[in-house]
Parts: C-alpha cells; sequence; structure tokens
C-alpha cells in the first residue's frame, strides 16, 4: 500500500484523536491528508515523536492520542517503547510507518533494511497489542478496533517505498505558531489551560 | 528540612504534576521523593532526550512539568532542546546536577564541568545554579522565567547543596 493511501485511512478512522507526527514525509503527507491544526508536526527532534505524543497522552488521559511515528524515526530512539510500555497510557495508539527507507532524502536505504521485525520489537518490550498490516482492505479491517480497544498499541504499517523524493508540501505554517496553532486548538477542543493569560 | 524535600516542596509550589527522569548518583534522592509523591506522575525514561520529549508533549496537555536528569544526560539532549524546544519556544524545566565542578574530583567528569556552561551559552539556554539551601525558594521564579522565556531552563545543583559541606 502507499502512504498516502494508509494516512487516509487513518485519517477516516480518527475520530477526536489528537495526533502528533515524526517529522519529514508522514508529517507531510498527513498534513496533505487531514490539513488539521489539532496535530503537532514535529520539525526536530528526529525519533522523539512517540516520546512527545507519550507525554501529551499522559497529560491527556481521556484524550485519544495517536502517533504517527516512521521506521526510520522509531530507530532512533527504540527505547521509547520501554517507556511507553511502562507507562501503559491506555489513550495512546503508536502507528510507523515502514518503507524501509529514509524517504526524505530520496529513499535511502534504512539500517537492517528488511531484517527487522518492529511489531515483535514492541511486543518484547511489552507493549501488549502490536501487529503489522501489509495492505489497505486489512487496515480497514484493523482499524475500528486499533481506535477502540485500550492502548498502549502498536502498529506497524508496511507501504511501499517511493522512487526518488516526495513531493508532497509541508505544512504552511512552522515553529512557534505551530506551537500556539496546536495548543490553541487543544484549548478550544479540550477546555483545557495550555497558555496562560499572556499568551505564554 | 532536607535539601531535596525543599526542592521537591518548590516544585510542587510550581504546580509539577509530571516528573520525566533519569538518574544521576547526585539527583537519585530527589527522584525518588518525587516519585512517592502520589499527586506526581513519575516516568522514569531510557534516554534524557525522552525527557525533554515527554515533558514536552505534557506541556500541549496543560501539565506543568519536570526534568531531572545528570549534566552528562543534559549534554546528549542539546540537540532536542534545539532543534523542539527553541525552534517551537516550548519551554521545558530542567533539573541537572552541575556535574564536574571544582568539587567534583571524577575524571570522567572534567569536560561536563569545562564545557556546559559555555555551550548552555551558544545555544541561548537560561540557567541558574542553586548551591545554598536558602536559594531553594527561587524555584518557582526560576520556573515562570522558563515559562516566560518559551525555551529550555536548567536549574543546576550543586555538590555542596546536594552532598553538603563535608562529603
Amino acid at each position: 500500500m502507499k502512504t498516502r493511501e494508509a494516512l487516509e485511512v487513518l485519517a477516516a478512522h480518527r475520530g477526536d484523536a489528537a495526533v502528533v507526527c515524526a517529522l519529514g514525509m508522514a508529517a507531510n503527507e498527513w498534513w496533505a491528508a487531514t490539513k488539521s491544526e489539532d496535530s503537532f508536526y514535529m520539525h526536530g527532534a528526529m525519533g522523539f515523536a512517540a516520546s512527545f505524543a507519550l507525554g501529551l497522552a499522559l497529560a491527556l488521559p481521556n484524550t485519544p492520542v495517536w502517533v504517527l511515528n516512521a521506521d526510520g524515526s522509531l530507530c532512533m530512539n527504540l527505547g521509547c517503547l520501554l517507556t511507553e510500555a511502562a507507562q501503559a497510557p491506555r489513550n495512546l495508539k503508536h502507528f510507523v510507518v515502514d518503507n524501509r527507507v529514509y524517504q526524505t532524502v530520496g529513499g535511502m536505504p534504512m539500517v537492517n533494511q528488511g531484517g527487522a521485525d518492529y511489531a515483535a520489537l514492541a511486543q518484547a518490550a511489552g507493549i501488549p497489542r502490536t501487529r503489522t498490516i501489509e495492505n489497505i482492505a486489512d487496515l480497514e479491517r484493523a482499524l475500528p478496533g486499533i481506535a477502540s480497544q485500550p492502548g498502549p498499541s502498536f502498529t506497524v504499517l508496511r507501504v511501499e517505498a517511493e522512487s526518488g523524493f516526495l513531493g508532497t508540501p509541508p505544512m504552511t505554517y512552522e515553529g512557534p505558531e505551530m506551537k500556539y496553532r496546536f495548543g490553541r486548538a487543544l484549548e478550544r477542543r479540550l477546555g483545557i489551560t495550555v497558555f496562560g493569560p499572556q499568551g505564554y | 528540612m532536607d535539601v531535596n524535600e525543599r526542592i521537591h516542596e518548590e516544585l510542587v509550589k510550581c504546580g509539577v504534576r509530571l516528573a520525566a527522569t533519569l538518574p544521576d548518583d547526585w539527583v537519585a534522592p530527589l527522584i525518588r521523593r518525587l516519585s512517592a509523591d502520589p499527586s506526581i506522575r513519575h516516568v522514569p525514561v531510557a534516554r534524557e532526550a525522552e525527557a525533554v520529549a515527554i515533558c514536552s508533549g505534557a506541556f500541549f496537555g496543560g501539565v506543568r512539568s519536570v526534568v531531572v536528569i545528570g549534566n552528562t544526560g543534559l549534554l546528549t539532549c542539546t540537540g532536542e532542546l534545539a532543534t523542539l524546544n527553541l525552534r517551537h519556544q516550548i519551554p521545558v524545566f530542567c533539573i541537572v546536577s552541575q556535574r564536574g565542578s571544582i568539587d567534583d574530583h571524577r575524571i570522567y567528569q572534567e569536560v561536563q564541568g569545562r564545557r556546559t556552561f559555555p555551550l548552555l551559552q551558544t545555544y541561548d539556554f537560561p540557567y541558574h545554579v542553586f548551591d545554598r539551601p536558602e536559594d531553594l525558594v527561587h524555584i518557582p521564579h526560576a520556573y515562570e522565567a522558563c515559562r516566560l522565556q518559551k525555551r529550555p531552563f536548567i536549574a543546576f545543583l550543586t555538590r555542596h547543596l546536594v552532598k553538603g559541606e563535608h562529603s
């Protein structure tokens, strides 16, 4: 399956989940599919989108939180699986877009390309519900259950690598504006206070 | 009152409800105290940058948090502090042992002792050194400065503070 197709299926089943995207291709494709401001698109700290999402999930235990990770990012911080398993947030769903390449730099191969089973790694780390999904039909069938079952869960989306650079443009805002758009979107939707009375 | 009890008390005054930690031996007693507080969600991590990202995510859930790590660990996550917290102006309050100080006679801390402050100055990360128990009442000021300056703030604990005069 194609990354865009997979993320469009996720978008259709997202419900009211707050979403955190690892930087790069997955973030750009999620923006293209959703244009959503109640998603945080990492622009740095490669490897730590899952940790960011864990902090958000612990802070908002009654709000579904999804993290759209990527195989390159996951491998920069495999320890996140241990922390996620130990904290066991019921509202956190971890997805990994696995195309076995660093797509953002033109498709350079991932370390140990094709030789790693990320779902098995997550299971071994202590995350109880893990799976690998390889086609759109299976993803359509599985997502309602993934969305409704308690987390933490870990789902690998095996997608095709694209040839060369993807032309999908990134979101149209960045840096501090992303902070304020995301925070304000959560304030409006959840009635929480992220920023103080003077805006910081 | 024990120093770690006072730090804990000041963090509670700051409204801290989540602590992401990875110990070195100077901050381990503080981490034990925070872990025993049922009002604070304790998140032990496998790498210091995880703690930075977890507290950054918690910020957007409206939860005040603290990172508690050692100086060596701080140096491992300056890239994440720069590309996540500086880039997006996300405050993150870090309590860090000031390893490598003149009274820390550990050869494996000497680079940290010489280069940490210049590195933080280069990144424009504000910091404050807490050296005396009576200074700890200023932790809430430091916490507010972190929020106001919208970037990482490092509160260093000295050996003198956490280990005492004669250790």
